[in-house]
């Protein structure tokens, strides 16, 4: 290990022996969440009146759990496909657009991500205009355009996006654990693969989207200054789909053998990246806390010193807790171009078991949680971050002040519960390694 | 326009300043801007403006200094990347008393930056608003009477060097430097802001001091805090040192000379790249500057967490997907400087698609098109405020620039930005594109040189 990268070790771990503790802050909080039942469907809001513009998230459980190896990519694809539908915004001809350029000439803007457990879609615009665009955008939900043509369009767009993908160790490394970790379709490339892509057929498209876009399959989450049209908006939107259950999915995953595996791709990378997936605590249970600071601690514990701090690039260890699916899973990535992954991997196995073995003192338990509270707020700050937390933490059962209650387990945590967490998940790992096209991989 | 947010985002780094003889130094004790009834403006103990923006919202804040500094230094010979490595050695270096300013806001769970334009310096610390009243403290006591180690001094050297590398690898970076250095013949305009890894290496000490003493001061500072803090948080800010007779008011701008005429420049990069410059208006020149914005934002509007793509960029996803174009108009207090970057493959291919979204604006617009293009426009520019970092970075900026209350979310909807926003019409910008854009632009073009391997030249 680098001299610099050692001694950063050091001093953290050192930190540990100490006992006298700080005095504590002040608690911080955000404005306090509600929860509105539409009959049809439910609304979790933030209300914060000095936001310039408000956005609301709308979950759709349709996510990589639902799924198969013979159809990965159909909810990106599904997705793809909606964003692209033809809307009428007037009267005229002219005023039927896809519904992405419908949103953005109205003053708005459109997302989706999918993940584990949903397809996700943010919709952002003037306070008083985002009861519109929900409006706008349920006319697309309830009658996507899954015309040979317009399938073929979002098929190039997302693999475009997939090929952009491959390009990124990071992203690789984590797919290639994920793959490994997971036994259904949450381990499977958020957007397909070229192959996978290129299969899926209209019917497919169809099937999918009858299947998973059920009115009781819709939730919304809200933040800014939100009128009461845009419960009435979400509710005639959640109307506009399928009556009926929705099939209930387990996600499951395989358990972590205590060899700890190999994986090992070769890609177009200049230096090798490692990943190192463990097993993760899902956030309603009582190690969520503990585990946002292992998260914080292992993602900083190894960085060299620097006054400003390190981007993407420059950082040599960095840490992603992923409770997107469930079971969640906490990776750990090392970039071989700043650091000697071999050397960083096992320095970061002899944190990960010191860990386990010994509690942390007061002193540097103060000191991890402060930074993981505080890397957990300045994460959490875009009304499109906090519109995501919100309505994810209240799917998995925090509440519908369900970031509130994400800070109050940090708070909560004592140094026996890191001990315990990081005993139960951090002690079996699967080791994914990216490595350069040339490079030998033993 | 410059949102502070957008150019820290894309790595621009530039500001020029032109005919500064007709455009004195804001003075410190000066009429303070009246930027909304919910924003505090102040004078700091020392003399500097303080800006307090108070926020319901996330339990967040942004704390930051701008300064007016150039980059390359105060000396007849230019040091490009001084200002830079000034800047992070004082974030590094240990204080008489208490942590390194670094540290503390690492300590806190926050993040800083640094930013250095071709005469400004912003540093920047977003931290939860618990911790805001002890950074402000930390940040003051850093910069206004700056301690300079030679632990705090090798650290940073090393920080800079391998951002001033990275950055050599940035087609946008390097296509803007480009653009700056044939725009301008001297002055810190015409050098990197960040250098080059050499450049950093041969500044040492002592020019690290001899410049954060001049640059670093109260009274060449503006101290802003935005998010969820109460107006009271200015009382945080130390007082420094005490001013010498010669140090009561900010630093001037440093004057750049333009190039009487552009030539063409080409550089080896390790990808086809290019890029476009013009001169354009100047910040007091509000309406025509906001029209350069609309333009910007109408053909190059670029954000990975919106879909809404400005035109030229959807038209390089569908016909080039695996190319990039970024464009800004940069508000500078005079000239302003339109920018455009591209990477890709098929370069002839991707300037003929950026001269064909030229040539679009320099028509009037059809009326249908251009109100929904104008209310785009605006939603854009609110969206870009909703954090307390992007708020800070406007009254930053603009106050740096001397046109404060023209920042965007400066009296809200109601202020100068979104009148001139609210006042443009089709003919008015096909007329400012026409006036600015229609002039021969400095053109970059970037190509890997096969005899020199992946070097920048």
């Amino acid at each position: 290990m680098k001299p610099a990268l050692a001694f950063a070790v050091a001093l953290t771990l050192g930190g540990s022996a100490a006992t006298s503790a700080a005095v504590p802050a002040p608690q911080p909080r955000y404005p306090q969440a509600f929860a509105t039942d539409l009959g049809v469907t439910q609304l979790i809001g933030e209300t914060d009146a000095d936001a310039p513009v408000s956005g609301v998230q709308i979950f759709v459980a349709a996510g990589l759990d639902r799924e198969s190896a013979s159809n990965n990519g159909v909810s990106a694809l599904v997705a793809e496909s909606i964003l692209r539908t033809p809307v009428s915004t007037g009267d005229g001809p002219a005023d039927t657009l896809p519904l992405r350029d419908a949103i953005e000439s109205s003053g708005g803007s459109l997302t989706y991500t999918v993940d584990g457990r949903s397809v996700h879609y943010y919709l952002e615009g003037r306070s008083e205009n985002l009861s519109a665009l929900v409006g706008l955008f349920g006319k697309a939900l309830a009658a996507p355009d899954f015309s040979p043509a317009a399938l073929a369009v979002a098929r190039k767009a997302l693999l475009a996006r997939v090929g952009e993908f491959e390009g990124n160790a990071l992203s690789v490394g984590i797919q290639m654990f994920r793959r490994s970790y997971y036994t259904t379709g949450a381990g499977a490339p958020a957007l397909g693969t070229a192959a996978t892509l290129t299969r899926l057929s209209a019917s497919d498209v169809t099937e999918f989207y009858r299947a998973t876009y059920r009115r009781g399959a819709v939730s919304s989450s809200a933040v800014g200054r939100l009128a009461p049209q845009l419960g009435e908006a979400l509710k005639t939107l959640a109307m506009g789909l399928g009556d009926g259950p929705v099939s209930a999915v387990v996600e499951r995953a395989r358990p972590i053998p205590g060899q700890a595996p190999r994986i090992i791709a070769h890609r177009d990378v200049s230096a090798p990246w490692v990943v190192v997936g463990f097993a993760a605590p899902a956030p309603n249970s009582r190690d969520f806390g503990a585990m946002l600071v292992l998260e914080s601690l292992l993602s900083d514990a190894f960085e060299r010193n620097s006054a400003t701090t390190l981007g993407f690039l420059e950082k040599s260890v960095g840490a992603f807790y992923l409770y997107d699916s469930t079971p969640a899973s906490l990776v750990v990535y090392v970039n071989g171009t700043q650091v000697d992954p071999t050397l960083a991997l096992r320095e970061l196995l002899v944190v990960s078991r010191t860990l386990s073995v010994k509690p942390l003192g007061a002193t540097a338990l103060h000191h991890f949680k402060t930074a993981a509270e505080g890397q957990f707020i300045t994460d959490s700050v875009s009304l499109s971050d906090r519109s995501y937390l919100l309505g994810t933490f209240a799917s998995q059962g925090l509440g519908s002040d369900s970031i509130n209650a994400a800070l109050s387990a940090l708070e909560a945590t004592t140094a026996t519960d890191v001990q315990r967490v990081a005993k139960a998940y951090l002690q079996r790992y699967i080791v994914a390694l990216v490595l350069p096209r040339q490079t030998d991989g033993n | 326009m410059v949102i502070g947010s957008r150019l820290r985002a894309s790595a621009l780094g530039a500001v020029l300043i032109l005919g500064a003889s007709a455009a004195p130094a804001p003075a410190a004790t000066g009429d303070l801007p009246d930027l909304g009834p919910n924003v505090t403006v102040g004078r700091l103990p020392s003399g500097g403006t303080v800006i307090v923006d108070p926020a319901q919202g996330a339990p967040v804040a942004a704390v930051e200094l701008w300064y007016r500094a150039p980059s390359t230094g105060f000396g007849a010979k230019p040091l490009p990347a001084v200002a830079r490595l000034a800047a992070q050695v004082v974030a590094a270096s240990k204080p008489i008393v208490g942590d390194p300013l670094g540290k503390a806001v690492a300590d806190a769970g926050g993040r800083l930056s640094i930013t250095v334009y071709s005469d400004s310096v912003s540093i920047s610390a977003v931290v939860p608003a618990a911790a805001a009243h002890a950074i402000v403290k930390t940040m003051t006591t850093a910069f206004f009477a700056p301690v300079v180690t030679d632990a705090g001094f090798a650290e940073a050297q090393r920080d800079v060097e391998q951002e001033a590398l990275i950055s050599n690898y940035d087609a946008e970076t390097v296509v803007r430097d480009a653009v700056f250095g044939q725009l301008f013949t001297d002055g810190p305009q015409h050098y990197p802001p960040l250098g080059v890894p050499k450049d950093v290496s041969a500044i040492g000490l002592a020019d690290v001091k001899a410049f954060a003493t001049r640059a670093f001061r109260a009274q060449n500072a503006t101290l802003v805090v935005s998010g969820a803090i109460d107006a009271g948080i200015a009382a945080a800010a130390v007082a420094g040192r005490p001013p010498q007779a010669s140090e009561a008011d900010p630093e001037a701008p440093a004057i750049g000379t333009l190039a009487t005429a552009v030539e063409p420049v080409t550089k080896s990069f390790v990808q086809p790249s290019g890029g476009y410059g013009w001169v354009g208006p100047s910040i007091l020149n509000t309406r025509e500057a906001t029209a350069m914005d609309f333009i910007a934002d109408y053909l190059f509007r670029s954000d990975d967490a919106r879909s809404d793509d400005g035109v030229v960029v959807k038209q390089v996803e569908q016909q080039q997907p695996d190319s990039l174009v970024i464009g800004q108009f940069i508000t500078l207090h005079d000239p302003g400087v339109m920018f455009v970057a591209f990477e890709g493959q098929d370069e002839p291919g991707l300037r003929g698609l950026v001269d064909d979204g030229f040539a679009l604006v320099r028509k009037p617009m059809e009326a249908h098109a251009f109100a929904s293009a104008l209310d785009a426009f605006k939603y854009h520019l609110l969206s870009d405020l909703q954090t307390p970092a992007e708020k800070a970075d406007n009254f930053g900026w603009y106050s740096v620039e001397g046109a404060a209350d023209y920042a965007p979310g400066a009296s809200g909807e109601a202020g100068r930005y979104f009148q001139a926003a609210s006042s443009l019409t089709p003919e008015f910008v096909a007329e400012v594109a026409e006036k600015y854009l229609g002039k021969p632009p400095v053109v970059v073009t970037l190509a890997p040189d096969e005899s020199k391997g992946k070097a920048k030249s």
